[in-house]
């Protein structure tokens, strides 16, 4: 046994105990709120801490700075083979947006659903989705099943305009969106699938728009949280990040007025797909049932751990910092801004933020 | 009367040649053949010929003048932004303050300020001459010294992207006891953008170094760039399309001096409809059609 294997094991382990534990005390209690994505300014707000694991007090971390510590399983599935579905609500309908850009259409004025399309399309087989690799789910018979790393992971582009949009959408408003989207497209394979609800610039979420300090966050619908939805559908509540400028990552890794205004849009958007690959459960416990899949013992998934590394608003570059916000070479040759993932196996071990270009020197 | 009704549009006209603005042209496009009505036999002509003419504006050699301009000071949004037009700024004595550094130290403040423009949009730059222009810097505490560096980087947006336009880097010397800094600059702009259209641009303005107390970026008509363009695209084409108005799937023509040509296989018995349409730039014509008979 190789002392990574060791360390993952004790971390394994004890994530158990403390599931067994927290499953026994919290009864028959639901623990539940959507996992953000804290802004720039938020990243220790304790209104946007994950929800405790059981009974250790969490921390916070600094903005900057990676979550340190592995994440261990916590026995719900993972996305073995993901598709990513992105569902464009409300963009072509009346009052989406403010302005328009010659040579853009006026559903997509600032190429911010052009650039998302071409982001999923892009990031399968590539080394940053690789970082998911290592982690796996355990199935009935004692096996684990690892998390691959298709070439194509997009699923399918819907832009939604037939369905009314208005501003200050609620989470549940958001869960029907992809319920109508899981019949849209077809979807019957829940477990690998995750929808992403993207909204236009002037029709977003409502703790978004109130400055709540998040810019995204994904969840997934169970009967006690989504009442009437489908259960066991994966989402992402993706507001027009670009409204929040730089809190929210424009210019966050590339500095011009026009090539920074989209950083966002993917840094966010990866944020949130790669945590739900790796979590589509979103940490839901349920009569003392674990939906969750990966993070660590404070609840931190592997996006959170990693988001905002390097990030000095501007006074030097985030690409400086091991695991700090960088970019993803996709399959199409392209360059995407991205933040790092969490790998267990980084370090020789210890963990560390990696996959965007910026890793330590020493990597698993 | 009628003689203000004539001479309106005239005013008009003359004023944006004044300010430089391209006046566009759109262009426009007919089908000669196969004219409407025309029966085509499928089995004697199994390719189908198709052709017309197409009008577009002449590219001339002119110039856009951009203000620089803020609309509050210390709002929520004081928007500091270009326009072809000039007027009194209700943010002008704002924006960009120095800090208080030592003389003779170089500090980077990371404090720059984008100006994205707001209107002359798109544009079609003219590589071949000079970006030219004047950051007016006011309001310098009269105990300043030292030298402050001016950074300009102009930024495009080109087919959804950022385009670097160019960039120029100006020093100006702050003595004692003047206040007024009228900064001017030019500088090429690359050639990767020469005749490229562009759909934004963005100036944005760094300012450091080794100086004293405070100032700004006066407004109100005080600032300005005025870029190298052109009056209309060199992006010119025209497309066909069978059936489907909605050029869903476009067939490329060709142009040549007299119009256009472009080739179909003949559609299936019955009547049809061709529709084209010319694109110059960002600018599209009327569709024009013709309905046309296929026999066996």
């Amino acid at each position: 046994m190789t002392k990574r294997m060791r360390i993952t094991t004790a971390v394994t382990t004890l994530a158990l105990l403390l599931v067994a534990g927290a499953g026994s005390a919290s009864g028959s209690a639901t623990v539940h709120h959507p996992l953000y994505m804290p802004d720039v300014q938020h990243v220790g707000s304790p209104a946007l801490q994950p929800p405790p694991i059981c009974c250790i007090p969490n921390p916070g971390v600094a903005t900057g700075l990676p979550a340190p510590g592995n994440m261990a399983y916590f026995g719900g599935h993972v996305q073995v083979a993901p598709k990513i579905y992105l569902v464009f609500w409300g963009w072509g309908e009346p009052g989406a947006f403010d302005h328009s850009t010659p040579g853009m259409p006026s559903y997509d004025p600032d190429g911010a659903a052009a650039r998302m399309t071409a982001f999923v399309r892009a990031l399968g087989g590539t080394t940053w989705a690789g970082v998911q690799t290592q982690y796996y789910m355990t199935n009935a018979n004692g096996t684990n099943t690892y998390i691959g790393n298709p070439p194509n992971q997009l699923g399918g582009v819907w832009y939604d305009n037939t369905t009314p949009i208005h501003d200050n959408l609620s989470g549940l408003e958001l869960a029907q969106e992809a319920d109508r989207a899981r019949a849209h497209f077809g979807v019957t394979d829940l477990a690998n699938s995750q929808f992403i609800i993207a909204q236009p610039q002037k029709y977003n979420e409502a703790g978004f728009n109130s400055g709540a300090g998040y810019c995204a966050w994904h969840d997934y619908t169970l009967p006690s949280t989504y009442p009437g939805v489908t259960p066991g559908i994966s989402f992402t509540n993706m507001p027009y990040v670009l409204n929040m400028g730089s809190s929210c990552g424009q210019n966050s890794v590339n500095s011009g007025y026009y090539t920074g205004r989209l950083d966002g849009f993917t840094i966010v958007l990866g944020h949130e797909i790669e945590e739900t690959v790796t979590d589509p459960g979103a940490e839901d416990v349920v009569n003392g049932t674990y939906y969750g899949g990966w993070y660590d013992l404070q609840g931190w998934e592997n996006g959170d751990k990693c988001a905002w590394v390097g990030y000095t608003g501007g006074a030097t570059s985030p690409s400086s910092v091991p695991g700090g916000l960088g970019t993803m070479t996709g399959n199409d040759g392209k360059s995407y801004p991205v933040q790092s993932l969490w790998s267990n196996n980084s370090a020789a071990g210890t963990g560390y933020c990696a996959g965007a270009g910026t890793n330590l020197p020493v990597t698993g | 009367m009628r003689k203000r009704v004539v001479c309106a549009p005239l005013a008009v006209l003359a004023m944006a040649l004044l300010a430089g603005m391209a006046v566009a042209s759109t262009p426009s496009v007919t089908i000669t053949s196969p004219k409407v009505g025309q029966s085509v036999s499928l089995r004697k002509t199994p390719v189908l010929g198709i052709a017309g003419t197409a009008a577009f504006a002449t590219p001339a050699a002119t110039n856009t003048k951009y203000y620089l301009r803020r609309d509050g000071c210390g709002t929520s949004n004081d928007n500091p932004h270009l326009s072809v037009t000039s007027g009194t700024d209700a943010g002008d004595g704002c924006g960009l303050t120095f800090a208080i550094v030592g003389v003779g130290s170089e500090v980077d403040h990371g404090a720059y300020v984008d100006y994205p423009a707001s209107d002359g949009l798109p544009l079609t730059i003219d590589s071949s001459r000079n970006i030219t222009g004047v950051i007016d810097l006011e309001g310098i505490q009269s105990a300043s010294a030292g030298l402050v560096t001016v950074d300009l980087t102009l930024e495009g947006l080109e087919n959804g992207s950022g385009v670097t336009v160019g960039t120029d880097s100006v020093q100006v010397l702050m003595v004692p006891g003047q206040t007024s800094y009228p900064v001017s600059f030019s500088f090429q702009p690359n050639g990767s953008v020469d005749k490229n259209d562009l759909a934004g641009i963005d100036l944005r303005i760094y300012i450091h170094g080794p100086y004293i107390n405070s100032g700004f970026i006066a407004n109100s008509g005080a600032s300005w760039i005025t870029l190298p363009t052109w009056s209309a695209s060199f992006a010119q084409s025209v497309q066909v399309s069978l059936d489907d108005p909605s050029f869903a799937n476009p067939i490329a023509a060709t142009l040549d001096p007299s119009g256009w040509t472009a080739a179909v296989r003949t559609p299936a018995i019955g009547t049809h409809t061709l529709y084209a349409r010319s694109i110059q730039g960002f600018d599209v014509s009327s569709v024009a059609s013709s309905t046309f008979k296929v026999t066996r």
